[in-house]
């Protein structure tokens, strides 16, 4: 008697992306990997390899010309683009290079800006925010803006919205590409524990060792292949 | 939903000098439109009120047909009844029966056609103000021998003043030609051409007698408290008066030239409001779509992060919305206060003085009236104006792709 094998919670096959402009660029030819939930995982490559076309397909911000992408059990390429941002709020979590916190709302409020958008009771999101800003050591930030925070500050709140919610998956695309060594470890080994003690399942893009030295695993992309 | 309201209030002044312009284009522009309305409003009462003042007062009686045919024989049936009918209604602030007929008023230099108005000299002034529009002389009594009172203009061509007399030439009802001589007892002045150059008032029973119309009236004229009451004292009083060959008209029946001049001014006004919007939807759309493509960055991360299109509408148009109140706000303030102003103080148009004359104003100060419908609708429409206006912005914003977007520098 077989025993059945977990279904991945992302699951990619034979993805194609080519841009057509003036010239047709391949972006992506024929990429297929999978990942298991709880996954703390790395796309990497030097740069023009695909890793930020991948990143968007994973992340329902752009559609693939072929091949499947399957996460949660939702098969991107089959659901309507109208669709997909009620899958991006419902399941992904999205941590930029460039921070991307926005500057008008406090750090609280830029951490329930994803749980408002689901529709989640206003006691329960100023809960769970306050608990991750406390969890992180930055509760005494809650009431600043992002202006007046430090990059690493910024890009620590960034996890936490990514996280709020306690999505599938998050897509960090970069995370470390704008902060030193001391904040970018400090970064990481956030997002270490989040992955240990929430079980949140992480897809990195990046070109930074101190990345690829954490992942535990890799997909090695070059010229729009897996190696 | 309060998140979006932190969100909308603080991004619109994230800018602060474009919003404070922004927000004192809608502003002047409204005050601009609540003044012009109640200038209009106050001008136009003015107007009726003048009217109705000077001679034709709220409501007309007439034997039936007299307004299309005033023939002097269409007398009022049963006066008395009529009289009573009056005074049973509430909010009438006085009626004046009258003898109506046409003569030729001849002078030892010069003659003129003339109206002739046959008034009781107690009642009419409890509906005209001819009584204080006296500049030589004195007002009609009873008791004078045949007394007349005529306009300023009617004395200049006919070459007569204070006591001197006028002789009177009319057909009679009965057919015959009457004459009668009257000495002038005052001459007036009310601002209206038609009354000051062709009007001659006697008393009652003197234009009874030269008209061979003993006890009868040509019409009885009613002034009301309000003319917000012309429409319900008419209906009221046709049903009371219903079984009499008599018409029962309101003032804009008598004079449809001073509905027909409202309407026009009404329409001109509308169009200096539709230029007023034009401007400050350019202003909001300016202030709108550049704090859009300032934003294009921002709009891709939260679509990123699943914001519907539907719900990046709402956000932009709310930041209009507030931009709007605020605006609506100080304009509403600023606009009563100078309207306000103007209502208890007056404005001077002296200078346009012939041309007021000639529509009827006997004044040439007007006073602007601020109503609630002014205020309300002036308010809603430039709030409605700025929101439509957020629309074509937000819709920009709302098909932005998130990648793309996000790309955006």
């Amino acid at each position: 008697m077989s025993e059945k094998r977990p279904a991945a919670l992302v699951e990619v096959r034979g993805v194609s992306k080519t841009y057509r402009d003036h010239v047709a660029v391949h972006a992506l030819r024929d990429v297929s990997f999978s990942l298991a939930k709880g996954e703390f995982a790395a796309v990497v490559g030097p740069s023009g390899s695909g890793k930020t076309t991948l990143l968007n397909l994973v992340g329902a911000l752009d559609v693939s010309d072929s091949g499947l992408i399957r996460i949660a059990g939702h098969e991107l390429t089959a659901t309507p683009r109208e669709e997909l941002a009620d899958f991006r709020l419902r399941h992904l979590g999205f941590v930029f290079q460039a921070y991307n916190l926005f500057p008008v709302l406090t750090v609280l409020e830029n951490l329930e800006f994803v749980a408002v958008l689901q529709g989640m009771a206003a006691a329960e999101r100023r809960r769970r925010a306050r608990e991750l800003l406390a969890a992180v050591g930055l509760a005494g930030l809650a009431e600043k803006r992002p202006p007046e925070l430090s990059g690493g500050e910024q890009q620590r709140v960034a996890v936490l919205r990514a996280i709020m919610t306690e999505p599938d998956l998050v897509l960090a695309d970069e995370p470390t590409a704008n902060l030193d060594s001391e904040n970018a470890g400090i970064l990481l080994d956030m997002m270490e524990r989040m992955n240990r003690e929430k079980g949140i399942t992480f897809l990195f893009s990046t070109h930074d060792p101190r990345v690829m030295e954490r992942a535990r695993k890799l997909i090695r992309l070059r010229d729009g292949r897996i190696e | 939903m309060r998140l979006f309201l932190a969100m909308a209030w603080r991004n619109v002044w994230r800018h602060r000098r474009r919003s404070v312009l922004t927000v004192m284009t809608i502003a002047l522009g409204l005050a601009f439109n609540i003044f012009m309305r109640a200038l209009g409003d106050g001008f136009h009462e003015q107007m009726v009120d003048n009217s109705v003042r000077a001679h034709i007062g709220h409501i007309q009686i007439h034997r039936a047909g007299y307004h299309d045919d005033p023939a002097i024989t269409k007398t009022l049936p049963q006066p008395d009844r009529i009289r009573s009918a009056i005074e049973s209604l509430p909010g009438v602030r006085g009626a004046s029966f009258r003898v109506l007929g046409d003569g030729l008023a001849s002078s030892a230099e010069n003659s003129a056609g003339v109206s002739v108005v046959g008034v009781d000299p107690d009642e009419e002034p409890t509906v005209t103000t001819i009584h204080r529009a006296v500049i030589r002389g004195r007002y009609l009594e009873r008791g004078q021998h045949k007394p007349c009172l005529i306009g300023e203009r009617l004395a200049k061509t006919l070459q007569v003043d204070v006591g001197d007399s006028l002789v009177l030439l009319a057909q009679a009802a009965d057919g015959s030609m009457a004459g009668e001589k009257y000495r002038v007892e005052g001459v007036f002045r009310s601002g209206a051409p038609e009354l000051d150059r062709g009007v001659v008032y006697l008393v009652a029973e003197d234009a009874q007698e030269l008209f061979v119309l003993p006890g009868r009236f040509s019409e009885a004229v009613i002034l009301l408290d309000s003319s917000r009451a012309v429409d319900e004292t008419a209906r009221r009083l046709e049903a009371e008066l219903a079984g009499l060959e008599v018409e029962v008209l309101p003032w804009y029946v008598v004079e449809p030239y001073i509905q027909q001049f409202i309407e026009l001014d009404d329409a001109f006004f509308y169009v200096i409001v539709l230029i007023l919007f034009i401007v400050i939807s350019v202003g909001i759309l300016n202030t709108i779509l550049m704090s859009v493509f300032e934003r294009v960055r921002e709009f891709g991360v939260m679509m990123s992060l699943g914001m519907k299109p539907r719900q990046v509408v709402r956000l932009v148009v709310l930041e209009a919305f507030l931009l709007g109140v605020v605006g609506v706000v100080f304009g509403g303030l600023l606009g009563s206060a100078f309207t306000l102003y103007y209502e208890a103080a007056g404005m001077d148009f002296g200078a346009w003085a012939e041309g007021a004359a000639a529509l009827g104003l006997t004044t040439t100060i007007t006073y602007p009236k601020l109503t609630a419908a002014n205020l309300f609708w002036s308010n809603t429409s430039v709030l409605l104006v700025v929101v439509l206006v957020a629309f074509y912005p937000a819709w920009h914003a709302a098909r932005l792709e998130p990648v793309e977007a996000m790309r955006h520098v």
